[in-house]
């Protein structure tokens, strides 16, 4: 009934509004309130459903501003702190209703893979209808790129702990190798519970379309564990460094999505194995430069005794 | 007043202007605010009112039951007249081509079995049919997969499969609502041919108005009927109050063309052509000219989305078919 009466007032506003001069807003998008979000805190409070469905009827009434005067009992949700300019504390823009239709939707991953259906029983968990699953690509793509920045952020946010614990003189440093090995093995581990999908979601990622974003995703993620590494290199090893520790943390990828062994043993070790080569291999590369170097001279040396040898060398 | 070119329809719109300004005058009240009727501009009460001109001499036809008062008269009595020959008309005048465009609107719409479709302007049933075939080839590939993992299973969990719905739909639904009954009947003749008997209903309903409850349907669709709605901006409210939260509008409407050499021959085609095959098909020339001039005036495609923006829809977005012929319009109830 409540609801009747706010239809029509809303109705006899448009009415009016129809009267003066049609000022587009292009701003008014972003800025009015989102149902959904006053719908889910309903769902999720059970002792103010009455005044935020009242309130959140009369939003729709007034003017769509900032700020609404006494609209949340309770006073600003902690989890949405103030993000954008426009809107105020209590309303989420559509990108954090789609980041959290995503996030819902990661646990129904290994019951319907990588797939629009696994984002439309999110957004049913969410208590919104499943066709807001339409909002995304049918394919399942932001899902899967939504997972891996998720991951790339935690990943992040442990190395930052380790290195302030590290600064701070409370924990040892790490040699670089047992670093490398420690970042990519906790980065792989937070893969494991998806595991079985896994090969759904790197065959989508390496769709054309999806190789952009899934590449920037994968470079940023191996420059943070480098630089939390300590690599202040500006020459050609910049990238050296890079593709190697991409193609390390690739094939271990690949390694651990057949390894049956308990904890992924194997996985770890062949992880090892592969950045002992890769250390192993600046040495080597020196070597083999200084080796070159020597042999170079050594067939000069050849030459020139040969021509020395059939007077070749002589001026006549 | 064939029309056929502009200026012609010009003169038939000052006749119509003067002679429904005189029967303003005559009936004692206010002309109500101007609206259009094709390429003519009356009032909106001579819009829903628009029997001599739209239908073109014959019975005026009787008020369906369930209809307030000022119910479009001159739009119904349009389709009174094409509901028999609209399927036929629309396969000649879009050599088929608007079969497509049906199936990429459904493609988009993606649905999953336990969808609640409300399908506006549907008379004939087309969306709905789609609907049920696409629900349908989902809800047997989800029962196949349950099927693969039913393989070693206990006596219990055999006995707990048994109770679990298996239903062809999966609980999907769709409402059909159209403001003409003729639409309707024909609708239901072509379900029973067809053989689609579960999962639908047919209710007759104004778009402005529409006679259900609030958040009742995940998907709310109008396939070429946008057009015919006097107040669109009515018809999108309440489409925003019907759906759930969470919910999709979807629009599949004639568009405008932006590509200039193939909006020459489109409008060759349209003004040329298509009259004429209303005439030699369905005997009503005047209708199908309505129906083209209708076109020309709908509002394009940003236009159409900054409405649909109004009502209330978040993430609205369109997709131009055949290069703006047809546009599909797509906007969420967040």
């Amino acid at each position: 009934m409540a609801a009747a009466a706010a239809g029509s007032l809303r109705r006899a506003g448009w009415g009016l509004w129809r009267g003066r001069a049609v000022v587009r807003w292009q701003l008014s998008p972003p800025q009015r309130p989102l149902q959904a979000s006053a719908v889910l805190r309903r769902v999720s409070d059970e002792h103010k459903k009455e005044p935020l469905a009242s309130s959140s009827q009369q939003q729709f009434d007034s003017h769509p501003a900032d700020h609404q005067p006494g609209q949340e009992p309770q006073g600003p949700d902690p989890s949405y702190t103030g993000q954008g300019s426009q809107e105020s504390e209590d309303y989420e823009s559509e990108e954090q209703l789609q980041h959290r239709i995503l996030t819902a939707a990661l646990e129904f991953v290994p019951e319907h893979g990588w797939t629009a259906e696994a984002i439309a029983e999110g957004a049913k968990a969410l208590g919104l209808s499943a066709a807001a699953a339409g909002m995304f690509q049918s394919d399942g793509s932001q899902l899967i790129l939504h997972f891996l920045s998720q991951c790339n952020t935690k990943l992040s946010e442990l190395l930052e702990q380790e290195q302030k614990l590290v600064q701070q003189g409370e924990a040892e440093k790490k040699p670089i190798d047992q670093f490398l090995r420690d970042a990519v093995e906790a980065r792989l581990r937070m893969v494991i519970p998806y595991l079985e999908r896994w090969p759904q979601a790197l065959s989508i990622l390496l769709m054309p379309h999806n190789i952009p974003s899934s590449l920037s995703l994968l470079s940023s993620m191996i420059d943070d564990i480098l630089h939390y590494a300590g690599d202040q290199s500006t020459d050609i090893n910049w990238y050296t460094r890079r593709a190697v520790l991409t193609g390390i943390y690739n094939t271990t990828e690949l390694v651990m999505m057949q390894d049956s062994s308990p904890d992924f043993e194997d996985t770890w070790r062949f992880l090892e194995n592969r950045i002992a080569d890769a250390m192993k291999m600046g040495d080597t590369a020196n070597q083999v430069q200084s080796t070159g170097e020597a042999i170079v001279q050594g067939l000069m040396g050849a030459a020139v005794t040969i021509k020395n040898l059939t007077g070749l060398n002589q001026r006549r | 007043m064939s029309g056929l070119s502009p200026a012609g329809g010009r003169a038939a719109l000052c006749l119509s202007l003067s002679l429904s300004r005189r029967r303003g005058a005559l009936r004692g009240f206010a002309a109500g605010p101007q609206t259009h009727f094709g390429f003519q501009t009356v009032t909106e009460e001579e819009r829903r009112e628009k029997s001599e001109r739209g239908g073109g001499g014959g019975a005026r036809s009787v008020q369906p039951p369930g209809l307030r008062a000022g119910a479009r008269l001159g739009v119904n009595q349009v389709f009174e007249s094409v509901a028999k020959k609209y399927d036929v008309m629309n396969d000649s005048m879009t050599l088929g081509i608007h079969r497509l465009w049906k199936d990429v609107l459904v493609r988009k719409m993606n649905p999953s079995p336990g969808t609640q479709l409300l399908d506006v302007a549907g008379g004939t049933g087309d969306i709905a049919f789609r609907f049920i075939n696409y629900v349908r080839s989902v809800r047997e590939r989800q029962l196949q997969r349950r099927l693969k993992h039913h393989q070693n299973l206990s006596w219990q969990e055999i006995a707990q499969s048994y109770q679990e719905d298996k239903s062809p739909l999966g609980g999907s639904q769709v409402v059909v609502c159209d403001i003409n009954k003729e639409m309707l009947k024909v609708g239901k003749e072509k379900a029973q041919d067809l053989g689609y008997s579960e999962g639908l209903s047919w209710v007759l309903g104004n778009a402005e108005e529409l006679p259900f409850d609030d958040d009742k349907f995940d998907v709310y669709t109008i396939a070429f009927g946008i057009r015919n709605v006097t107040r669109i901006d009515l018809a999108l409210q309440e489409a925003y109050r019907v759906l759930k939260p969470g919910g999709r509008f979807l629009c599949l409407e004639f568009s405008q063309v932006s590509n200039p050499l193939l909006s020459r021959l489109y409008d060759l085609y349209s003004f040329q052509v298509i009259p004429v095959l209303g005439e030699v098909i369905a005997g009503d020339w005047k209708s199908y000219q309505y129906l083209v001039e209708s076109i020309r005036r709908f509002p394009p495609q940003e236009e159409l989305k900054a409405m649909i923006e109004d009502a209330g829809f978040f993430k609205v977005d369109y997709q131009n078919l055949n290069s703006g012929i047809v546009a599909i319009h797509s906007g969420f109830k967040l």
